[in-house]
């Protein structure tokens, strides 16, 4: 699904953040991870699924390369929990887990 | 006051979007060319820069550098030439070699600014990916990243900070 160069540039991405993570500001760590997830979601759109789109799109809007906690820390993780609150809403229908929830 | 070189650093701003024109090459000669007019300590220079067009070349670096949002048209690398520093005896701890790579960046910026262009700084790197695919000299290292191109219409927002101090704040006027 992900072309091979568009892989090699994620891939990249990660393991040099990880790297200049050592030496930046902690603040920087979540921005560096929503940055990677906000690209692989631009790369995958073109050939998502219909089910996957909507996903991908809501991921690329609450995404700012920009945007550290700093500027609104109560804001901040409010927004991530509603991101992870979208993917874990795409998983449960995805996957077919609305029967196996306890 | 000379109001234009005033004017000028107050519009400057870091652009992390370009359009898709390319840069030409007089432009980023003439912002080369203002690099030596930056301060350097005892006009030393321990300064090397690689300037990069080649599109694939680009990618590549972008690849390398989490912190480079845009994706310029052209880019000027800003390094160090350790032997060369080490040569003058300037001992390992010294920060003048950092410092001024922090003055031919400032000036770097201004010059694109003037040449019409739009420039934004990135020092989230890794050095040593950056120096292998531009197949930089033993012990010259990349310190900072000017991405050159033309300002796209939409900027992503600015870091915002909250209560960050006023200019009056954080300057103490004589001896405190």
């Amino acid at each position: 699904m992900l072309e091979e160069g568009d892989a090699l540039e994620l891939l990249a991405y990660l393991v040099t953040a990880a790297r200049t993570q050592l030496d930046e500001a902690a603040e920087y760590a979540p921005m560096r991870l929503l940055t990677a997830a906000g690209r692989l979601a631009e790369m995958t759109e073109p050939q998502a699924s219909t089910g996957l789109g909507p996903l991908l799109r809501e991921v690329r809007r609450g995404i700012s390369e920009t945007a550290v906690q700093a500027g609104d820390p109560e804001g901040y993780a409010e927004h991530l929990d509603a991101l992870c609150r979208a993917v874990a809403e795409h998983l449960v229908a995805s996957l077919d887990l609305g029967g196996a929830r306890p | 006051m000379n109001d234009a070189v005033l004017q000028a650093i107050r519009t400057r701003r870091v652009v992390r979007a370009f359009t898709q024109d390319p840069v030409g090459r007089d432009q980023l000669e003439a912002v080369l060319d203002c690099a030596r007019h930056a301060p350097h300590a005892g006009n030393r220079r321990l300064h090397r820069y690689a300037a990069v067009t080649s599109p694939p070349l680009l990618r590549a670096l972008r690849m390398v550098s989490p912190g480079m949002l845009q994706r310029p048209m052209a880019a000027i690398v800003v390094c160090v030439d350790w032997p060369q520093v080490h040569a003058y005896g300037i001992s390992p701890g010294n920060p003048g070699p950092y410092i001024d790579v922090g003055t031919a960046c400032a000036t770097l910026l201004l010059a694109a600014h003037g040449a019409g262009l739009g420039a934004g700084p990135v020092t989230s790197f890794s050095r040593t990916a950056v120096a292998t695919i531009l197949g930089l000299p033993q012990g010259v290292a990349p310190e900072l990243i000017v991405c050159l191109g033309h300002p796209a219409a939409e900027q992503p927002p600015a870091m915002r900070r909250r209560g960050g101090p006023a200019w009056q704040d954080v300057v103490q006027w004589e001896r405190g």
